[in-house]
């Protein structure tokens, strides 16, 4: 069905311009759309013609999926996933599930454990506890 | 996956909408870039388009010979939305048939489950020894299988599973 047969995301085999591209989390995706949607807003009495139906589906879905609402949340999560080398595209599929167990996390992002890299349960185990305090004083 | 991509593009703006102080340049250019997006919706190899979020770069405008338009090399960045397979993500049931479910998620729509013959049909939901039903509007956690690219109708469509791992309803 896929056009590239080495493609696959549970192994990081995304393609090269992929793996440096940035990927988003939802949340990210969420203010950015959102904020899109305001300036429109601003400009017309009817934003929701101006938008492509892309746009719409997006931004509500984004908007449901978004596991931390507030920007500076957001930028934490970021912040904190960065310190563990990741990928991009693992970190944002972290950010996005909020896996809540060690077993959970590799069962997402297989990739952190068959890289030879060095990504032992108890990194995993506190990068998971930092991500759930976020949440908490969020 | 959201990406963030940069890409090079040539934006024609219509001689009319040339501003003489060249004041609403910027302006002009991200409306006809959103345009342009709108209509073409989506590529194979970047997904779907949803947004210009910056313009980077505006190179020297080129007055095209026949029509008097003026075109203009850009760099800017945008948000893209492409399925991996392999990835996982969690989408909302949106429909229910004989053989399986389709599931909505991000800008697609056409995200399909074919159940396999161990869960039971009754009315329009579906069951299995658990206590939980995939019935639409629930929310479902779902690995991509694979993915196909429809250039007539330029979208993507995308076969799942909700075999494995923490994958399946999420209450």
């Amino acid at each position: 069905m896929s056009g590239e047969e080495e493609e696959n995301a549970a192994e990081l085999k995304i393609g090269d311009e992929f793996l440096k591209a940035k990927c988003l989390m939802n949340c990210e995706v969420s203010l950015i759309l959102e904020h899109k949607y305001e300036q429109l807003r601003q400009t017309s009495e009817d934003p929701m013609n101006q938008v492509s139906q892309v746009f719409e589906k997006s931004l509500q879905y984004v908007k449901r999926f978004s596991r931390y609402k507030n920007p500076d949340a957001v930028r934490q999560v970021r912040e904190i996933l960065s310190r563990y080398q990741l990928a991009e595209f693992e970190l944002c599929v972290l950010g996005n599930l909020c896996p809540e167990t060690v077993e959970e996390a590799i069962a997402m992002v297989p990739s952190i454990k068959t890289k030879g890299r060095a990504h032992d349960d108890e990194a995993i185990e506190k990068m998971l506890n930092d991500l759930s305090l976020i949440k908490r004083f969020e | 996956m959201f990406l963030k991509v940069q890409l090079p593009w040539n934006v024609v703006i219509p001689a009319e909408n040339l501003d003489a102080k060249g004041l609403m340049l910027q302006k002009a250019i991200v409306i006809r870039l959103m345009d342009e997006f709108a209509t073409k919706k989506a590529t194979k190899d970047l997904g779907y388009f949803l947004a210009v979020t910056t313009l980077d770069k505006v190179g020297e405008g080129k007055v095209r010979q026949n029509t008097g338009d003026v075109m203009f090399p850009v760099v800017f960045s945008g948000i893209t939305f492409k399925l991996y397979r392999g990835e996982i993500l969690e989408g909302v049931v949106h429909k229910v048939f004989k053989h399986g479910v389709l599931l909505r998620c991000g800008p697609v729509e056409n995200i399909c489950r074919i159940i396999n013959i161990c869960l039971r049909r009754i009315n329009a939901f579906f069951l299995n020894d658990m206590p939980s039903k995939i019935e639409k509007d629930v929310v479902v956690r779902f690995i991509v299988i694979g993915t196909k690219w429809l250039e007539a109708d330029r979208e993507f469509q995308a076969l799942v599973s909700l075999d494995g791992d923490y994958l399946g309803l999420i209450a």
